[in-house]
């Protein structure tokens, strides 16, 4: 268990620090992690920052039990609930995300004609948990995870990835069920459609 | 609701059912349709793998 330490210690400079890469590695998806929480990118680059350097100053207690990501995700949540609390005092503007409102259905018409079949028919992809075990698949995740708008992505990020109840996410959004499985609905069909143009689709395929 | 639904529809009802129970009579018309629709048998496997990839996405290395 990581004992943080209480005082400032001088940062460890990067290049020294030989498991300073591969900590680094995991910057996008605790970045991803903190904006789920926080909302706000300043904050969350912020949360990040701090973690980071949390986490090459106290590798030496980090024993491998779990994986490296659990590990940094468990000391970014300590940051991540400082902010939170800075968050709700100083906060002078409120992020104002587009994909809230779920009476608008134009994104469907764009997928689906007026007979609402698929516009564009989703593929058969062939092994994809072999692409699981590729880093190139993990990037072409992230920058479809990327795409999404910002509530998607935060809803998305909370219940497919962190695995929370629908219920607790809707509550913080400020949003109802139904609004919470549209935008649930809406990042499925992005993700899926950027992973089959980026990965899984033939083109993409014999691309690579 | 008939006997079965378009694929605008059945999408719908493969992602919700992720979130909550469908009724028996959801399941019967989405079950109607997924028999004659490989696009959307597809997109339930596609779904099925994003979900893995997802829960894997939290603690690889």
């Amino acid at each position: 268990m990581l004992r943080l330490q209480p005082k400032k210690m001088p940062p460890v400079a990067p290049t020294t620090d030989p498991r300073f890469a591969e900590i680094e590695g995991h910057r996008p998806y605790l970045l991803r992690y903190a904006l789920a929480q926080l909302r706000d990118r300043g904050l969350a680059e912020e949360a990040v920052q701090e973690c980071l350097l949390a986490a090459l100053e106290g590798i030496g207690g980090f024993g491998g039990k779990s994986s490296l990501r659990t590990w940094l995700t468990s000391i970014l949540r300590f940051k991540v609930v400082d902010l939170q609390r800075r968050a709700v005092s100083e906060r002078s503007h409120v992020e104002f995300d587009e994909g809230i409102a779920a009476d608008d259905d134009g994104w469907l018409d764009e997928l689906f004609d007026a007979s609402g079949h698929w516009r564009q028919a989703p593929q058969a992809w062939s092994n994809p948990e072999a692409a699981l075990e590729q880093r190139r698949f993990w990037e072409a995740f992230e920058h479809c995870l990327d795409k999404l708008p910002p509530a998607g992505s935060r809803v998305f990020f909370k219940r497919e990835v962190l695995g929370e109840e629908t219920e607790a996410i809707c509550k913080d959004e400020g949003i109802t069920p139904s609004n919470c499985w549209v935008i649930l609905h809406r990042a499925r069909l992005g993700l899926r459609a950027c992973l089959e143009k980026n990965w899984f689709g033939k083109e993409a395929a014999l691309g690579r | 609701m008939g006997d079965s639904v378009n694929c605008r529809e059945a999408s719908r009802l493969l992602s919700v059912a992720y979130e909550r129970r469908l009724t028996a009579q959801e399941l019967q018309s989405l079950q109607g349709h997924l028999d004659k629709c490989f696009m959307c048998r597809n997109f339930d496997s596609q779904l099925r793998f994003l979900h893995q990839a997802s829960q894997r996405f939290r603690t690889k290395d």
